[in-house]
């Protein structure tokens, strides 16, 4: 009994050491500490992969061309599963690990509870893909954001659904995230400014797998479209089983869709016809540098970056080592302040960087409408709405 | 009309649920152990499916629903083994250390098998090729559609059901089980091989559970590592509802727990549903502490 007590000790020491050892092993003295947290689990995995890739191969990059400043830029990536508690734990991990800025995270939900933290640390913080209105609302100053807002998103929802769809009566749906339920109350408010009239507003439960019961309801109302504020997943069910109902309602959704598991949770034959609006697809940007990064991606990775995600996470990663670059500087303050201040037409890779606002907010907006056709394909919709 | 729809959708929901609650009930009957894992069992059956789907479709030999009875065959199999070597590793050797080390040991094994699931099979959504699963559907009156899957989930659901009622109770190894769910001493007694009849009910609970992984996962066409825990809870509480130990009682616990979702998110909102169906729950709880079907053990002396 005692024998074994003491061996249990002895493992169990042993395991603290070589723990011990391997996280002394992984600080690069000199270099400069980039942070990465994403869903790397979860229902969001697939976003969470692409934003890992995309920033790893940029890194690598920098890196292999004589770093920044002469300093090589080290990346650290943590996993928040897209869930909020654990976000704030990988988010303080990444502040105890000495991280200069933090690109991330995926989903507003998981981001907001990490900007707090990096705010308090003093971190440049930059989401690629949180799009929630209210994220920015906080003054936090060292806070940014390379996606676009969306109170913008839901205008153009509203005028998609209005002047391509020709759509009378119209539901929104969302799923009680910060994103979704954010997108889903801006698109309501854009559609009683613009006189279109919402017959149907709830939320489902994003954990559930039959919508069954929502969606005999919104038969029953005689709805002729539908705005799904939320995730890719479950707007593929939605598609799915509306479908298998025989209901006539045409879908529209956000930007949270805009990748190909959507469609193949739903069936080709399902998500045909329905609808996104989105930033553009990485295949319809026509940017010399969007160009370079999908063909560095796809010989790298032996497939290009479907997601707009993917891409944008490389996008933060770029105004990240621009800001580096150009104050020479690894002080979040004066990155802060140099993004904040003067940057100005940085060609991105969606496109030309306009600046930020005082809240951190990227400037413009570049939505665009795509119809999902018969082979399952996102084709970038003929009519446009005015923006 | 949209009621009788909304009835559609409860009943298939809620068959799902009993298929799921079967394995917990069994298990508690007869050693009045809550099988955490259970659940991801059920999982595992509808990962073990997806394989066996896309290893013949990449041999060339698909499209036929038809595939889909070998397959099954080979997950109820595949899972009910499994089963028997979870209760043989994980709760025969603490079967005397009295009732929570084994519902410890449950959530230990609910937890590994959730974690090789996403470890070997990824983490995100995986979905079943077209094809597999059949499309379409009758549409009984306006407004009221039933899916072919949907009348396969049922009779498939019933059927199992029916046979596991009379398995139990017309067969001598069901009454052995029965047995040994009244006293486990005395039918060691009896003669009855009481490690033997634990062995056959983690056969057949996980395996029905196999099953029910393989035909929800064909049902909505896509899941990931966490099926078994949404599935599972919902199950459990089904059991409970019903009378957990009660074959019948899973059934109709299940099918209630279903229809009440149901009625509540369609006639109410889904934000309210579990709202309700919990309320609902409690109160029944409160009324009959044993559940719907569960009788009233008395103190043994």
């Amino acid at each position: 009994m005692h024998r074994t007590r003491w061996l249990a000790g002895m493992a169990v020491l042993a395991i603290v050491a070589a723990l011990a050892l391997l996280a002394g092993c992984a600080k690069e003295e000199g270099a400069i500490r980039i942070g990465l947290q994403g869903p790397m689990t979860g229902d969001y995995a697939y976003e969470g992969d692409g934003f890992q890739k995309a920033v790893k191969m940029l890194v690598d990059q920098t890196n292999a061309a004589g770093g920044i400043h002469g300093k090589k830029v080290q990346l650290v990536v943590e996993d928040d599963a897209g869930d909020p508690t654990q976000s704030a734990l990988v988010a303080q991990r990444l502040v105890d690990a000495g991280v200069v800025a933090v690109i991330g995270a995926y989903n507003s939900t998981a981001t907001e509870p990490a900007s707090q933290i990096y705010n308090e640390a003093g971190i440049l913080h930059i989401t690629p893909s949180s799009t929630a209105v209210r994220l920015t609302q906080k003054g936090f100053p060292r806070f940014f954001r390379v996606c676009f807002v969306d109170d913008r998103q839901g205008l153009f929802a509203v005028r998609f659904l209005k002047e391509v769809m020709g759509a009378t009566r119209v539901g929104i749906l969302h799923d009680n995230s910060t994103y979704a339920q954010g997108l889903a109350l801006e698109a309501r408010r854009a559609a009683d400014k613009q006189g279109l009239e919402i017959s149907f507003y709830d939320a489902i439960n994003p954990a559930d797998k039959d919508f069954t019961p929502i969606l005999t309801r919104i038969g029953a109302s005689r709805l002729d479209a539908v705005f799904f504020t939320g995730y890719h997943s479950q707007a593929g069910l939605l598609m799915k089983q509306s479908r298998e109902l025989g209901l006539p309602v045409r879908w529209i959704a956000g930007d949270a869709c805009n990748n190909p598991i959507m469609i193949e949770i739903a069936g080709k034959a399902n998500a045909a016809g329905n609808y996104v609006v989105t930033e553009p697809l990485p295949k319809d940007l026509d940017y010399p540098e969007a160009r370079k990064f999908i063909a560095d991606y796809t010989a790298r990775y032996g497939e290009a970056p479907a997601s707009t995600w993917t891409l944008m996470a490389g996008e933060a990663f770029n105004v990240i080592r621009h800001a580096l670059q150009q104050t020479g500087s690894t002080e979040p303050k004066v990155l802060a302040e140099y993004l904040h201040a003067s940057l100005q037409n940085l060609n991105g890779l969606s496109g030309p960087i306009l600046g930020f606002d005082a809240k951190g907010d990227r400037l413009g907006t570049i939505h665009v409408g795509y119809r999902i056709d018969e082979n399952g394909q996102f084709a970038l919709s003929q009519q446009q709405p005015t923006q | 009309m949209q009621l009788v729809q909304q009835l559609v959708n409860g009943i298939t929901i809620g068959s799902f649920y009993a298929l799921v609650a079967l394995g917990y009930t069994m298990v508690y009957g007869v050693l009045k152990l809550i099988n955490f894992a259970h659940g991801d069992l059920f999982m595992w059956g509808a990962y073990l499916g997806l394989t066996a789907v896309l290893a013949l479709v990449s041999a060339g030999i698909a499209g036929s629903p038809w595939l889909i009875v070998p397959i099954g065959a080979l997950v109820i199999v595949a899972i009910a083994m499994l089963g028997v070597l979870v209760e043989r590793v994980a709760y025969r050797p603490l079967r005397s250390a009295g009732r929570l080390p084994p519902i410890i040991s449950a959530l230990g094994v609910a937890f590994i098998l959730q974690s090789l699931a996403r470890n070997i099979f990824g983490a995100s959504w995986r979905t079943f090729p077209p094809g597999i699963a059949l499309p379409g559907g009758i549409t009984l009156a306006e407004g009221v559609r039933l899916g072919w899957m949907q009348l396969i989930v049922l009779a498939v659901a019933g059927v199992l059901m029916a046979a596991l009622y009379l398995f139990v109770q017309r067969t001598r190894i069901g009454t052995a089980m029965r047995a040994v769910s009244l006293d486990p001493t005395v039918a060691r007694l009896m003669g009855i091989d009481v490690d033997r009849i634990i062995a056959i009910v983690f056969l057949i609970g996980p395996g029905l559970g196999g099953i029910g992984g393989l035909i929800v996962g064909l049902y909505y066409g896509s899941f990931d590592f966490t099926l078994g825990w949404t599935f599972g809870l919902k199950a459990f509480i089904a059991a409970i509802l019903g009378g957990i130990g009660n074959i019948p009682g899973a059934m109709l616990g299940g099918m209630l727990l279903g229809v009440v979702e149901t009625l509540a998110s369609g006639y109410i909102s889904p934000q309210w549903k579990d709202v309700i169906a919990y309320a609902a729950l409690i109160l029944i709880l409160i009324l009959r502490p044993t559940g719907l079907l569960g009788e009233r053990v008395g103190a043994k002396v």
